[in-house]
């Protein structure tokens, strides 16, 4: 449905987007996720025809829609597509049902028909109460709600979401999640969602891309991610919590942490970087060969476990286990490292095994 | 026990200078702003004066007293409104959100505008186009051998021109400040539904704006209303009377109760249309958005238009603000206006009395009247900027503290009511008040402390405007942290308020020093030959036929503002080396 091919796009001297193909079929949720300046913005205006790439193409349905080669895009509205913007971007002078509306009346819609899907619409987002009411009248979860709304009126094949729940609370972050993927099954509609939150990415993508620096890291499923990162970086962003790292050199009878300690039975040739997943680890009180020292920092309690921290020198690791230990901040903790890292990253980020 | 004598001290030494703080700066605030205005109203219905208001109202002088002028004062009020929205408007638009060439160029020029006095445009537009009707000197294009007709000499085609040439740049620092917080996000939205260019001007980005336009207009409306030295420099001399010429005609005359019946219809016209403005644009909508990363809006695409706006919008501002400084600069050197660019001569500037030269009047640096108007309008400045500047602190500080009750809100009424009364008016009211002995106190009427009264309380709206944002900039969380630490008010004043808004007090302090200078309007009423000031000075020369005294006097008031305007620029860089790096 989505085809994306090779897509790049600079600024000036700023290349934000370089070179991303993807492809995701009918009805799919893709998230882009990646830090701020990834580019994962950048992507999403040029899929809503706000930006022309400056090379490779994005077709939706098999209609190439822009053409970074040509400098060439349909146009935003003929794409058949609708965005939810970050600031939701809700015309201030108009009321709610006005707002759902002038998209229509720009569209040629007769005002009978209007007057029905603006009704069909926002009763879906449960806000038809607030029909009346102007932009700064209701609450950042009502508005979010009415740019959604506006957005899903028009029925758009593909709708595109630019960090839509940024702006609001932890709890109502929770529900829109839910509400969004509601809408996602009841338009059927190709759904591309920005964020930075890897948790929202995991919860409601079929597809996600990794984005970093311009470049998708790694595009696939969200558990085959997870299960399978491809590069450091990916396995350090997703997760909750997030997979550990331990930077390791190659010494006499196995690799050693850069600490020191001695990590017997596994060959390296060169410095890389282990990865552990947190739920591996097992921590205890007492020591032994087999076990990193570390100063106890934090433990907080997740779905009947605990998250576990522990800090040495820059190097930060979190287990999950059963029980909290009976320490306080700044005592030893010692962390039992598995016999085998579940992954190794060369220290330009690329997975070696 | 000790303990709660602490406590008991301690809330005592928070809670009391509050309240007493808060009396005071009402005190401040009665005496400056609300005392003149009552008594200028209570005159005016006194047994002697009541009949004045017969005769301006319903006599057989109020034709020309009161109705005429009340005719030509609302269409230059409404005309300097419609021309401010179009051409302010239209330059704000160019510079937001068009891709037009030299956008920060035009930008800059369209402030400058306001910097310069309205008679000095006044006084320019006369040197440029003053025909042989009212005898004098003729102006320069009369003098190139054009017939410059009495309508584009005289009267309210000049006075429009000059006026929204003035106010222009009034609406446009509105509307463009209203452009700039247009999220790029709501254009975007807009385009994403397919409206035409067109469809996304007026269907969204004109209301989202209006507010602004409204305001924008409405100000230059009070402006133009309120407007002394144009009507009084162009239009006088035809007899074209606008209520601000009239209630100076009648006091000058004497005729003091109906000039004050005047000033007081001027004072409700005047704030009858500002809060018509207001009320128009406060509404259950607000336009607060919530911020997205937008900005990055794409800017509307003039195509061949480019150049020819540009030059437009360069031309504009050009005869709004270069020119006239050009054209007086050269009078000042011209002995006839006719021949600008021939013959000059120092004699205006250097000159002593020569009996053949302008009845014997000597030039400025040896004319004592002059130099004794620079020094005193120069010590003026300063003492109505410091003074404004430390009385607005204090009450924007009051003000900030207590929020809400009826002293904190009557204060702020009281501070921002000069800004809807005519400077003179307002003069008159001081005239009304203090021209006259009170109690054991003297009349002040003719000296240095009615002008700084006076000017210290018609500027103090900007003072407490000032006050208030650095107030509220610096308050909150630092002064806070600082009390915590155990400092003082002043402590706290003058260790972390006054050192963090430096910028702003002297910003704000530069606005009330330049405004002071070259204002006319307020003090041509308080004048009196003992008390100089330039302004007033430079009117007289001009309405006595000495127009080459006026251009130069009106030159050294344009150095003066802006001498001091660059000389704050750079106190305010020094004074801030963490904002540098």
């Amino acid at each position: 449905m989505i085809k994306i091919v090779n897509l790049a796009k600079r600024f000036g001297a700023v290349e934000a987007v370089r070179g991303v193909s993807l492809e995701v079929p009918e009805g799919a949720f893709l998230v882009l996720v990646g830090p701020s300046g990834c580019g994962k913005s950048t992507m999403l205006r040029m899929l809503a025809g706000l930006e022309v790439p400056t090379g490779g193409l994005i077709a939706f349905g098999g209609d190439v829609v822009s053409d970074g080669e040509q400098r060439w895009t349909i146009e935003p509205a003929k794409r058949n597509a609708g965005l939810v913007f970050q600031s939701y971007a809700l015309w201030p002078h108009m009321t709610v049902a006005g707002n759902v509306d002038w998209p229509l009346k720009v569209a040629g819609w007769d005002p009978a028909q209007r007057s029905e899907r603006v009704g069909e619409v926002l009763t879906l987002l449960a806000i038809y109460d607030l029909a009346n009411r102007y932009p700064n009248e209701i609450s950042g979860g009502q508005q979010q709600r009415v740019a959604i709304a506006r957005m899903i009126a028009a029925k758009p094949g593909i709708l595109l979401f630019d960090e839509p729940l940024s702006n609001l609370d932890a709890k109502l972050r929770v529900e829109m999640r839910t509400e969004l993927l509601k809408i996602h099954r009841a338009t059927g509609a190709t759904s591309v969602y920005v964020t930075h939150d890897q948790v929202e990415a995991m919860t409601m993508a079929s597809h996600v891309a990794v984005m970093n620096h311009g470049l998708v890291e790694q595009f696939g499923a969200p558990r085959d991610l997870v299960a399978d990162p491809a590069t450091a970086f990916v396995a350090t962003f997703l997760g909750t919590p997030p997979n550990n790292l331990i930077a390791v050199e190659p010494a006499e009878g196995g690799a050693s942490f850069a600490g020191g300690k001695l990590l017997p039975g596994l060959d390296v040739d060169r410095p890389v970087d282990f990865m552990y997943r947190a739920e591996d680890f097992r921590v205890s009180e007492s020591g032994n060969s087999a076990t990193l020292a570390l100063e106890y920092a934090e433990a907080s309690p997740i779905a009947g476990r605990y998250m576990v921290t522990g800090t040495v020198g820059s190097l930060r690791l979190t287990a999950v286990v059963d029980r909290a230990p009976h320490l306080s901040p700044g005592d030893t903790i010692h962390f039992h490292i598995p016999d085998r890292p579940a992954a190794v990253f060369a220290k330009n980020g690329e997975r070696l095994s | 026990m000790a303990l709660a004598a602490i406590d008991g001290m301690g809330r005592r030494l928070f809670a009391a200078p509050g309240r007493f703080l808060s009396v005071f700066v009402l005190a401040i605030a009665v005496i400056l702003i609300a005392a003149p205005l009552v008594k200028i109203a209570l005159v005016t219905i006194s047994p002697q004066t009541i009949a004045a208001w017969g005769d301006v109202l319903t006599s057989r002088l109020s034709p020309n007293l009161f109705y005429k002028p009340l005719g030509n004062t609302l269409l230059i009020g409404a005309s300097v409104a419609g021309g401010c929205v179009i051409i302010g408007g239209f330059l704000a638009w160019l510079v937001m959100m068009t891709d037009v060439p030299f956008r920060r160029t035009i930008a800059v020029l369209s402030t400058l505008p306001f910097m310069i006095p309205s008679f000095a445009a006044a006084l320019a537009w006369s040197v440029l186009f003053r025909n042989e009707r009212v005898g004098g000197q003729i102006g320069f294009l009369q003098g190139l051998g054009m017939e410059i007709p009495d309508w584009l000499a005289w009267g309210m085609v000049p006075s429009l021109i000059v006026l929204i040439t003035h106010y222009y740049s009034l609406t446009f620092t509105v509307i463009a400040a209203a452009l700039a917080t247009v999220n790029a996000d709501l254009v975007e939205a807009a385009q994403m539904t397919g409206a035409s260019r067109r469809r996304v001007f007026f269907g969204i980005i004109l209301p989202v704006t209006l507010p602004a336009v409204i305001a924008g207009g409405s100000l230059s409306f009070a402006g133009g209303v309120s407007n002394f030295a144009v009507p009084a420099l162009l239009g006088l001399p035809v007899r074209m009377q606008t209520l601000s010429t009239r209630i100076y005609g009648m006091m000058e005359v004497g005729q003091t109760a109906r000039g004050y019946v005047i000033a007081l219809l001027l004072v409700l016209i005047s704030a009858f249309f500002l809060w018509l403005g207001n009320r128009l644009i406060t509404g259950r909508r607000s336009y607060a958005t919530i911020t997205g990363k937008g900005g990055r809006a794409k800017r509307f695409d003039l195509g061949g238009l480019r150049w020819p706006l540009c030059t437009l919008a360069l031309t504009i501002s050009v005869f709004a603000t270069i020119v006239p400084v050009l054209v007086l600069t050269a009078s000042s050197f011209a002995p006839s206006a006719s021949a600008l660019l021939s013959n000059w001569t120092l004699h205006y500037w250097l000159g002593e009395s020569t009996p053949s030269i302008a009845q014997g009047l000597a030039g400025i640096a040896h004319n004592p009247d002059i130099l004794s108007a620079i020094g005193i309008t120069i010590g003026l400045g300063l003492i109505v900027a410091a003074a404004g500047s430390a009385v607005g602190l204090l009450i924007s500080y009051s003000l900030v503290r207590a929020k809400r009750g009826f002293v904190p809100t009557a204060v702020s009424q009281l501070c921002f009511l000069p800004l809807f009364i005519p400077g003179i008016a307002f003069g008159a009211a001081y005239i009304a008040l203090y021209g006259a002995p009170i109690g054991p106190f003297p009349a002040l009427y003719g000296t240095f402390g009615l002008l700084v009264l006076a000017a210290t309380a018609f500027l103090l709206p900007f003072a407490v405007q000032t006050g208030r944002a650095v107030i509220q900039q610096v308050s909150g969380d630092l002064e806070e942290s600082a009390r915590l630490t155990g400092a003082g008010f002043v402590r706290r004043l003058t260790a972390i308020t006054i050192p963090l808004s430096a910028r702003g007090l002297t910003a704000g302090a530069l606005l009330v020093f330049v405004k002071i200078v070259r204002d006319l309007s307020l003090v041509v009423l308080l004048f009196t030959p003992t008390m100089p000031v330039l302004s007033v000075v430079a009117y007289r020369y001009a309405s006595e036929g000495f127009a080459q005294f006026a251009n130069a006097i009106t030159v050294v008031i344009l150095l003066i503002s802006i001498t001091v305007s660059l000389i704050a620029n750079r106190l305010q860089a020094k004074s801030q080396p963490w904002l540098q790096a």
